[in-house]
């Protein structure tokens, strides 16, 4: 790792701490948890009831956005940690997850491209 | 982690010499210069290729090389040009420059900066090395499936391709990664963004696009990877798969990839005219946002190289119309340079050649391309000489002129001496007529109709003539090269010696000594203007750029430089061992593996204290600009980059998705119950692991052992749910190669399990150094905190799989 006596463009802590950087505590994480359970005990309901089959596929992409949100702000803290992480996070999976769309509506997925018939 | 040299005196410093000096440095200079080198000599083996090339189409019928050689030298020149020539050349630039310009003393991570640099060597050597088995790659640069499938391409060639670009991409990646942190972080104080040079804007659009573009490739590669050595079927259509899918997957990458190629000589461009037009750069804020524009459009024009693969009207239009929009941010580039030139007082020096030179080089090269942008155009020019005479002038033209234009004006700097400007202006003249004479023909060529890649033609077509000018003309370019190599001899045996200033320059490195000191800047300077040290040495009314120039190399108090280490080296030697050990027999790539590992381990703990108490209380060096640490903040580009990956996986499974040509189904074969377990489980890690961090940042010890624990035996537990999956998958007639759904699963989760592997055993071993007293202490909780990052980052991928994969079936 580079050591060298690079002051900062401005104040800066030593260190960041838990102290310095109001996180959740202990208790939050564990009812995040909970919260992480019941939404994956929810995705296997919604999964084996016939009466929900219609809506499976929102419901299920709801949920595990949900799941993600929590860990991402919570576990990986970036609700409370500072705003260059999110760039670092959120940026990337939009454009993994727009590339992501772009193929598979080149590769007739999504049911239209106009694409020739038996390519790709 | 602490470093533990101090310079005490950096006057009385001296460098360190010697092979072993060299080989364990982690200086950037020196690193610079090793790329330089040896990117430099990757450039005499590519050009030696393309005269052969030439040789052979000089005229009709010839026999100076067969076709499969012929084969061999196109796919090597081509990928030699990329991934070994101008790729390093730009790392050699960013290395040597970018903590110069932003008034650093090294990058953010000098260690895995040297690695990078070993595992480019070694990975050039590697591909190389296939000559001398007769196996050079021979399909191309870009190796299109299904030609680069076993049955089309026997033997080892294709394999040397794969498996170097793979180890080479991991030099990049990490490069990549590196240079984007040393740039966010380690900005001399008051060097915000908009006082950065252009130069180091086009380094970090450049790293950013390395980092997100290079993914797609690994997996593009790893599928391949799998075709040939497993027997799966990515991209071979008999058992349902697409070789579209490789192109699309290549091109995600390949176009991205020539904007890394051309960012860079943009942004050295954009150093030098201002320089030798004594004026600014014109439009600065507008070349900030047009660099950063075309690296995000980058991503949206891929498929403008497949307008021939039958895509359809709509996408054809919808990539047509991005690559159109694209060569605006482009345009004001190239208009804001000319603005930058007219009116200033212009000096005309070899770097200044080579600049205007590229201006009209890369022009040319773009109006081409705007050509190609055009669907119905690209089907008359598409695989085309046409095209030849496109990329040749965007990448001779442009990156190259543009590398030489760096090289003249930043010698003296390097070496401490200069260059002779006369052979300087010879090397550029005999350059730019040549490169004109040998790729402007082609323009003809494929207009009348010669195609690429073929190693001969008949007589009579029309094509004699200016296929005979292109190859006298790339001989001029080989002589240009040796005229370049005269005088690079020259300036090193008995070049006058060079001032710190040679230019009257503009940027933070000519304030120093040429060659700098180890150490770069003795007090690291607080800048206050855009292009300081022009505005120190010419202020203005608004004062001077630098607060005090007489600092930069005057010692006030203790430098701190990070120590020489042999670790990089063996890291990437063990890596090259597990490269070629595909190619040799699977106990080579098992023990590759595991010194690799060693390797790793090797670079963590070098630096870790013996005792934890040990720099508890003295400021964090890892701390930078943004007052965030430089490890935690890579860990976050990291996973950006990782998202990239996993997406790339999950697009391919997606896709494939009821493609199968035959049984099982998802529907028939997986486990939902077994797997929600699973599923719980490693959520369940997740809050342990959370709680680990907490308890490291409150400083309970115990605590966090017993949850980091926790979290390895969730890890476990859930590796043996997949151990289990995979097994009764297999009794239940479901392997890799039995349909596209076995292939995209596995391959998918197998390799999300990898990297629950690798976290298990990152997680055991910040288990073990806390309960033996080398981490402890909320001054280290910043080791849990990254290791706790990749944890939960592995879970949240999970999520997406059990949800898109497991549960819509």
């Amino acid at each position: 790792m580079s050591s060298h006596s690079v002051h900062p463009a401005g104040p800066a802590p030593a260190h960041a701490t838990a102290a310095e950087h109001p996180q959740a505590g202990p208790r939050t994480y564990v009812v995040i948890g909970a919260f992480l359970l019941l939404l994956t005990v929810m995705e296997v309901v919604v999964f084996y009831v016939p009466a929900l089959a219609k809506v499976l596929v929102p419901v299920l992409v709801f949920l595990a956005l949900a799941k993600f949100a929590l860990v991402a702000m919570f576990y990986m803290h970036l609700r409370f940690d500072h705003v260059w992480f999110s760039y670092l996070f959120v940026a990337p999976l939009l454009i993994a997850t727009g590339l992501g769309l772009a193929l598979l509506w080149l590769f007739g997925v999504f049911g239209t491209t106009g694409r020739a018939a038996g390519v790709g | 982690m602490a470093t533990t040299a101090a310079v005490a005196h950096p006057v009385l410093e001296a460098e360190a010499r010697g092979l072993v000096s060299w080989l364990t440095t982690v200086d950037h200079k020196r690193i610079g210069i090793l790329y330089g080198v040896t990117a430099f000599a990757f450039f005499l083996i590519g050009g030696l290729e393309a005269l052969l090339i030439r040789l052979q189409l000089a005229w009709p019928d010839a026999q100076i090389v067969g076709a499969e050689t012929f084969n061999q030298l196109f796919t090597m020149h081509g990928t030699t040009m990329v991934f070994l020539v101008v790729m390093p050349l730009n790392g050699a630039f960013f290395n040597y420059l970018v903590p110069l310009l932003i008034g650093a003393r090294d990058v953010a991570f000098p260690r895995l900066n040297a690695f990078s640099y070993w595992v480019f060597l070694f990975g050039g050597l590697f591909i190389n090395s296939s000559f001398f088995f007769g196996a050079a790659p021979n399909a191309g640069w870009f190796g299109y499936a299904t030609l680069t499938e076993r049955p089309f391409s026997i033997g080892p060639h294709t394999d040397f391709w794969l498996l170097g670009l793979l180890f080479l991409g991991i030099s990049t990646l990490v490069s990549g990664l590196n240079f984007v942190i040393t740039i966010l972080n380690l900005r001399a104080p008051g060097m915000t963004f908009l006082r950065m040079p252009l130069f180091v804007w086009t380094t970090l659009v450049t790293s950013v696009l390395i980092i997100l573009a290079f993914p797609p490739l690994t997996v593009a590669l790893i599928l391949l990877l799998f075709d040939r050595f497993f027997g799966t079927s990515f991209y071979l259509p008999a058992g349902g798969g697409s070789p579209v899918l490789w192109q699309h997957l290549f091109w995600i990458f390949g176009h991205p990839e020539v904007y890394i190629l051309i960012l860079p000589a943009m942004g050295m461009l954009s150093e030098v005219l201002p320089t030798f037009a004594r004026k600014p750069l014109f439009g600065y804020v507008a070349m900030v946002y047009a660099t950063a524009l075309i690296g995000f459009l980058g991503f949206g024009v891929w498929a403008h190289h497949m307008f021939a693969v039958g895509m359809g009207p709509i996408a054809d239009s919808a990539f047509a119309l991005s690559t159109m929009i694209i060569s605006i941010p482009t345009g004001i580039k190239i208009f804001n340079w000319l603005a930058t030139l007219w009116g200033g007082s212009l000096r005309f020096r070899t770097p200044l050649y080579f600049g205007v030179g590229f201006i009209a080089m890369f022009t040319i090269g773009g109006l081409s391309g705007v050509m190609h942008a055009s669907p119905p155009v690209d089907l008359q020019q598409t695989d085309s000489y046409f095209v030849v005479a496109h990329f040749h002038y965007v990448l001779f033209g442009g990156s190259l002129l543009g590398l030489f234009a760096g090289i003249y004006y930043w010698w003296p700097k390097m070496t401490g001496r200069l260059l002779d400007e006369r052979l300087g202006r010879l090397h550029f003249w005999i350059t730019l007529v040549s490169f004109n004479l040998t790729f402007f023909p082609m323009h003809f060529l494929g207009m009348l109709g010669m195609p690429r890649r073929i190693y001969t033609y008949a007589p009579g077509l029309g094509w004699d003539f200016w296929n005979l000018v292109a190859t006298i003309g790339a001989f001029g370019i080989g002589l240009s090269v040796l005229v370049f190599l005269a005088n690079a001899w020259r300036s090193l045996a008995r070049g006058e010696h060079a001032p710190p200033d040679p230019w009257d320059g503009r940027t933070l490195e000519w304030a120093i000594p040429s060659p700098p000191p180890p150490y770069n800047f003795a007090t690291v300077p607080t800048v206050r203007r855009r292009d300081a040290l022009w505005l120190t040495k010419h202020p203005d009314q608004r004062g001077p750029g630098i607060a005090d120039l007489a600092a930069l190399v005057t010692a006030r108090g203790r430098i701190h430089m990070p120590p020489p280490s042999a670790w990089p080296l063996l890291t990437a030697l063990a890596l090259l061992v597990l490269s070629a050990g595909p190619l040799l027999h699977e106990a080579v790539v098992v023990v590759g593996a595991a010194l690799t590992v060693v390797g790793v381990f090797g670079i963590a703990l070098e630096h870790m204290p013996r005792r934890a108490d040990h720099g508890a209380g003295h400021d964090d060096v890892n701390i930078g600009t943004t007052g965030l640490d430089s490890r935690k903040m890579g860990m976050w580009a990291f996973l950006g980059s990782d998202w990239l990956f996993f997406g790339t996986l999950i697009s391919t499974y997606l896709l494939y998705k009821g493609r199968s040509l035959s049984g099982p189904t998802p529907r028939e074969i997986l486990n939902i119950p077994l797997t929600s377990l699973s599923t719980f489980d490693l959520l369940m890690s997740s809050l342990t692991m959370v709680l680990a961090v907490a308890a490291i940042q409150r400083g309970d010890l115990r605590a966090t052992q017993r949850w980091l624990l926790a979290t390895v035996l969730g890890g476990l537990i859930f590796l043996g749910f997949q151990v289990v999956e995979f097994t009764t998958f297999v009794h239940e007639g479901l392997g890799l190669t039995t349909n596209l759904f076995g292939s995209t699963f596995y391959v998918m989760v197998g390799l999300h399990g990898t990297h629950v592997a690798i976290g298990v055993l990152w997680l055991a071993t910040l288990w073990y150094l806390v309960r033996r007293g080398r981490i402890g202490g909320s001054h280290q909780a910043v080791l849990v905190d990254i290791a706790g990052l990749y944890w939960h980052f592995v879970d949240v991928v999970w999520i997406v799989i059990f949800t898109f994969i497991y549960l819509i079936q």
